[in-house]
């Protein structure tokens, strides 16, 4: 285990510079900045003084090397559209990102774990087929038109909840409510067929003619087995909802890495998505690594070399 | 069972840990105790809640052109010259102002203003703040600032300002965004990044908290040398979604929202607190024509045959609901140099349309390409598409190209549009010219390549007369040529949806700034 955890940090190395390639390439040549932050009436010749002012009229590869060369003193270069160093304005928005995606993975597991075990153990059943239903239904609203009902029943009807930004407990709610209903969903999924797949196996059947209880079958010989490709699941949501709520984020005015990747794309905001993306990157392969260890403890047969 | 709460309890210890992280607070230059606008109002204090789409800018006055940003800047930087409700010059953080000579405007400054860390204002500031903008190319807003020489400190209250050469729209200049006088002493001393997360200003209100994509918050300053204050924090908040935006002006946690869609107008106005205003914006939707060789709108009649092929009432009413005024030029009321004649006026007549293309040589009609933006301006695809079945109506085949803002922005610098485009111009310098010059030929060569020698002529002539009513007609003249010799097809003036609450007493500007004290609690 010790040599696994090893040689996949080494690999990090690697990993981040190929991305910090490819993400280099793709802001570079998806657009100009230069056209989105002057006025309409710009000459052409105000444009060039600007373009050469941030560099981009240099070749990419001296951009490239340039960009590397400051990466490694830990420098992101300065974001256009609010002319700061941009690994700082990615960092201050995890806690609110974190914050959301906790709130909103707590809400999907909580539905999920039970309701994936009771839809399995009860298949066929009438329950069976609501909560399938529900599943269907849950996974076919968008994110989006979901937070707006949430908006209009709860803040703008019955005036429970506030609409949208972030403080307060009361200003997590709704946003985490919608994030984590479409997780749970799959979540839900996932563990039910898991559930149903390790119900139909020899050591399920033995263990029942030994004359065990139900429940101890279910609990201490099924789930365990059945959860381990959620553990998996959950973990990767997890990066998922931190770096990609951007739909729920726009809609509840949540400030977190989702908006500012989206508005940075839109302005074409180079240095900020650069550091979004090897920020994401970064906490994608952490992990990724976590859920590997957590993997090993979790079944025993796993040896990782 | 032990195995299931055991592992249940790592996901959620790692869930909440990951909640843990988020504090109550984010954001640099965040102020503990930042109250929400919803409920965390303590008794007695006036706050005032604005929801704008976008979040701003940031605090470098002179790196951006963007008309939100300045709109909450204006409450903490002041300018020279100020522009009250109807757009009328009147005095600023300077008293008067005279011409000395064709080149030379001498400002005498108020002596009883501090900035809001206790430094006096004085003639160091003005100096400090235009020869920022007009000495750095690399700032966004340096064009708008480049024609001025040198700025001339005469005593700590008296400044003169020398520009390169005549410029009637000094005062103009003075009076909008880029031209907030920031503190010299103050950033000498703790550097330009210290000053964009502290920053300070002498307005009626100080900068208190920012959180990026969220809010902005100023509170009062007690020092402020005019009227008091009228509340005791200012709250702009950004939210994108205009849904959002709709929920939270019904709700009452917003005092203020702008950008309201046409189709959410009724709700808010139905609602028992809240009301609706439209006002006229400085932008003009106009469809751009290329006058170049070889395309068929090079042919005047068929400039003429799609301008007359047009319905822009039907526009105003049927895809921005109401919120337009129809109009043949680019310059509103409000502008110096308007012509009036042009505007509240539009030409409609498809049969002449089909008459004039038989004329041009094309009795069964044409085709060409329309390039439109898609969500940058309101109803910007719908509006394309209306003035694509229009054009089908007389003959004339429209390939429609809808683009993404960058996109077509991109394609616009690199003068790539094919006949038409759709555009929607503002104008923060409230005078004719800067419209107008959009068509001088210098700006449009190699895109649209339209020349008229007496548009030239009228247009140099006006960049820098100082005889004001010369001027204004030589505006008004470039105007209704530009009407017949159609660079631009105009199609409406845009106004602005707010959706407002009725505890406040609240007018828009044509500027779209959000001045606070000009907004009252009934």
């Amino acid at each position: 285990m010790g040599k696994y955890i090893y040689r996949t940090v080494l690999q990090i190395v690697p990993v981040l510079f190929i991305i910090s390639l490819i993400v280099f390439i793709l802001v570079h040549v998806t657009g100009d900045p230069v056209n989105l932050m002057l006025p309409d009436t710009a000459t052409p010749e105000e444009r060039e003084i600007l373009t050469a002012a941030l560099g981009l009229d240099q070749p990419l590869y001296i951009q490239y090397g340039l960009y590397m060369k400051n990466l490694l003193s830990g420098d992101f270069g300065t974001s256009f559209r609010y002319n700061e160093s941009a690994l700082p304005i990615v960092l201050e928005r995890l806690p609110a990102s974190f914050e959301l995606a906790g709130a909103a993975m707590l809400i999907a597991v909580v539905l999920a774990v039970p309701l994936g075990i009771l839809s399995a153990v009860k298949r066929n059943s009438l329950l069976d087929l609501i909560l399938s239903s529900i599943s269907v239904l849950g996974k076919a609203m968008p994110n989006f038109w979901v937070g707006i009902m949430l908006i209009l029943l709860f803040s703008v009807s019955l005036g429970m909840l506030p609409v949208s930004g972030r403080g307060t407990l009361q200003h997590l709610v709704l946003p985490a409510i919608t994030l984590g209903t479409g997780v749970s969903v799959e979540m839900m999924r996932l563990i039910r067929s898991s559930m149903l797949e390790i119900l139909g196996q020899d050591y399920i059947r033995t263990a029942r003619s030994k004359g065990l209880w139900e429940t101890v079958v279910i609990n201490k010989h099924a789930l365990r087995n059945a959860l381990i490709p959620v553990v998996t699941i959950t973990a990767l949501q997890l990066t998922n909802l931190v770096s990609g709520a951007l739909v729920t984020e726009t809609v509840f005015a949540w400030p977190g890495m989702g908006q500012l990747l989206v508005q940075a794309v839109y302005t074409h905001d180079m240095a900020i998505v650069q550091a979004a993306v090897f920020v994401i990157a970064l906490m994608v392969i952490f992990v990724n690594l976590a859920s590997d260890i957590v993997y090993g403890l979790l079944d025993p047969r796993i040896k990782y070399r | 069972m032990k195995f299931f709460i055991k592992a249940n309890a790592v996901v959620l210890i790692l869930t909440l840990i990951l909640a843990g992280c988020g504090g109550k607070e984010a954001g640099s230059g965040a102020a503990p105790g930042g109250s929400n606008s919803t409920n965390g109002e303590p008794a007695g204090e006036k706050t005032l809640t604005i929801a704008q789409g976008n979040d701003i800018m940031g605090f470098d006055i002179h790196n951006h052109s963007n008309t939100p940003t300045e709109a909450v800047h204006i409450n903490l930087f002041e300018y020279l010259v100020k522009k009250d409700k109807d757009m009328n010059r009147v005095p600023g953080l300077a008293l008067s102002w005279e011409k000395l000579d064709d080149l030379t405007w001498r400002f005498q400054l108020r002596d009883d203003v501090k900035f809001h860390n206790g430094d006096p204002f004085t003639s160091a500031d003005v100096k400090y703040t235009l020869d920022r903008v007009r000495a750095d190319k690399t700032l966004v807003d340096n064009s708008a600032y480049k024609l001025i020489e040198s700025v001339n400190i005469i005593d700590d209250h008296t400044v003169d300002i020398v520009t390169s050469v005549p410029d009637p729209i000094l005062l103009n200049r003075l009076s909008r965004l880029g031209s907030g006088v920031l503190p010299s002493k103050y950033i000498e001393e703790n550097g330009f990044d210290y000053f964009l997360k502290n920053p300070i200003g002498t307005g009626p209100y100080k900068f208190s908290n920012w959180i990026r994509d969220d809010r902005i918050e100023l509170v009062k300053n007690s020092d402020y040398y005019g009227d008091e204050p009228k509340w005791d924090k200012l709250v702009f908040r950004a939210i994108p979604e205009d849904s959002t935006r709709v929920a939270e002006v019904l709700t009452g946690n917003v005092d203020i929202a702008m950008n309201i869609p046409p189709e959410d107008m009724e709700r808010i106005e139905s609602n028992d607190t809240t009301h609706t205003i439209q006002f006229a914006s400085q932008r003009v939707m106009n469809l751009i024509v290329r006058h170049t060789e070889g395309r068929v709108t090079a042919d005047p009649k068929v400039r003429e045959a799609i301008d007359l092929a047009i319905d822009k009432q039907a526009l105003v009413d049927g895809i921005v609901e109401g919120a337009g005024v129809v109009t043949r030029t680019g310059v509103g009321p409000g502008n110096f140099g308007a012509q009036p004649d042009l505007y509240e006026a539009a030409l409609y007549d498809p049969e002449k349309a089909k008459q004039l293309l038989a004329e041009a040589g094309y009795p069964d009609g044409l085709t060409l390409t329309l390039s439109s933006p898609t969500g940058r301006y309101m109803k910007d695809k719908d509006i394309a598409q209306a003035i694509a079945a229009n054009l089908e109506e007389v003959g004339i085949k429209v390939n429609l190209e809808i683009l993404e803002w960058s996109k077509f922005s991109e394609k616009n610098k690199s003068n790539s549009f094919d006949e038409l485009y759709l555009f929607g111009n503002g104008n923060s310098m409230f005078d004719a010219y800067l419209p107008l010059s959009n068509n001088s030929a210098q700006n449009v060569v190699g895109s649209i390549d339209y020349n008229n020698p007496r548009v030239e002529e009228l247009l140099s002539l006006a960049e820098k007369n100082l005889n004001e009513p010369e001027r204004e007609q030589q505006l008004q003249e470039v105007q209704n040529i530009l009407a017949e010799d159609r660079p631009r097809i105009y199609l409406f003036q845009t106004k602005s949806n707010y959706g407002v609450n009725d505890r406040i007493e609240y007018q828009p500007r044509l500027d779209e700034m959000f001045i606070a004290d000009e907004i009252l609690l009934k």
